[in-house]
C-alpha cells in the first residue's frame, strides 16, 4: 500500500519530463499526452517488474520510447506531417520572441533523423548520462555519442551557429576579450 | 588565473569520469545546449495535467477493487 503510494508519487514527479520527451518524439501535444497516458498504464501494469532502487525515470523513458516506435510501425509514416502539426501546436502560444525562438529550434530538430533527435534530447535536455541513454535506446554508448555529435553539427548548420562549445569556455572568453590564451 | 583553469579541468575530468554525465558540449556554455533546454523546459515546466492524476486514481482503484474481489 505504502509502496503503491510511493510509486505513484514518483510517477507523478516524472510526468513533466515524459511529456517533454514525448512532445519531442511525436511533434504534437495531443499525441504526446496520449503517449504519456499509454506509458503510465503500461508502467502501472508492470510495476512489479521494476526493481526499486534502480532508475525509474530511465525505465519510464524506455517504455514510452518503445510505445512510440510500436505505434509508428503500426501507423506507418503518416505521422510525419510535422509542419502542419507544429503550426497547430504553436497556435496556442502567445506570440512572443521566446516562442519564435522555440519554433525555429523545433524546425531544426525536425530536420534530424529520429535516432539523432532522441539522442540529443536524452543527453542535452532530459539529463541522462551516455550510458543511461544507450540503455534506453538499446544501443552502444559509442553510438549515442556519435548520434549526439552528428545532431549538434547539423543543428549548428541549420541555425547558423559557429564554433559552439567546441573550444571550451576559456578560449571562447579569450576570443571575446580579444586576447590569446596564455601559453 | 592559470590556477583557476587547472581547477576547472580537474572538475571536468571528475564529471566525465562519473558516467560521462552532463556532457560539456551541451552544457551552459553551448548555445545549442541552452536552446535545447529552453525548448524542452517549455513543456517540462508545465503543471501535470489533471487527466494523468485522474488516470492514476482510476488505476489505483481498479487494482484495489480487483484485489478485494479476490480476498
Amino acid at each position: 500500500m505504502t509502496q503503491d503510494l510511493e510509486f505513484r508519487r514518483e510517477l507523478i514527479s516524472i510526468i513533466p519530463n515524459l511529456r517533454a520527451f514525448a512532445a519531442s518524439l511525436a511533434g504534437s501535444f495531443d499525441r504526446a499526452d496520449d503517449l504519456v497516458q499509454e506509458t503510465l498504464v503500461k508502467a502501472w501494469d508492470k510495476q512489479h517488474t521494476f526493481q526499486p532502487g534502480t532508475n525509474l525515470k530511465a525505465w519510464l523513458f524506455t517504455i514510452l520510447r518503445n510505445e512510440f516506435y510500436t505505434q509508428m510501425r503500426k501507423k506507418g509514416r503518416e505521422v510525419q506531417d510535422v509542419d502542419g502539426i507544429h503550426a497547430m501546436q504553436m497556435a496556442g502560444h502567445p506570440e512572443q520572441q521566446g516562442h519564435l525562438d522555440l519554433q525555429d529550434f523545433r524546425k531544426a530538430l525536425d530536420q534530424l533523423p529520429d535516432d539523432q533527435r532522441e539522442a540529443l534530447i536524452l543527453i542535452g535536455a532530459s539529463g541522462f548520462s551516455y550510458e543511461e541513454a544507450a540503455e534506453i535506446c538499446q544501443c552502444a554508448v559509442g553510438t549515442i555519442k556519435s548520434r549526439v555529435s552528428r545532431a549538434r553539427t547539423r543543428i549548428a548548420d541549420l541555425l547558423g551557429i559557429q564554433g559552439d562549445g567546441e573550444y571550451g569556455p576559456d578560449s571562447i572568453s579569450s576570443q571575446i576579450i580579444g586576447v590569446a590564451p596564455a601559453a | 588565473m592559470s590556477e583557476r583553469k587547472t581547477e576547472d579541468e580537474t572538475l571536468q575530468s571528475t564529471v566525465a569520469d562519473h558516467q560521462s554525465r552532463q556532457p560539456q558540449e551541451l552544457g551552459p556554455n553551448s548555445v545549442i545546449g541552452r536552446r535545447l533546454k529552453a525548448y524542452y523546459d517549455d513543456v517540462a515546466s508545465e503543471p501535470v495535467p489533471d487527466r494523468f492524476l485522474l488516470l492514476l486514481d482510476a488505476l489505483d482503484q481498479a487494482e484495489s477493487g480487483s484485489s478485494s474481489d479476490r480476498g
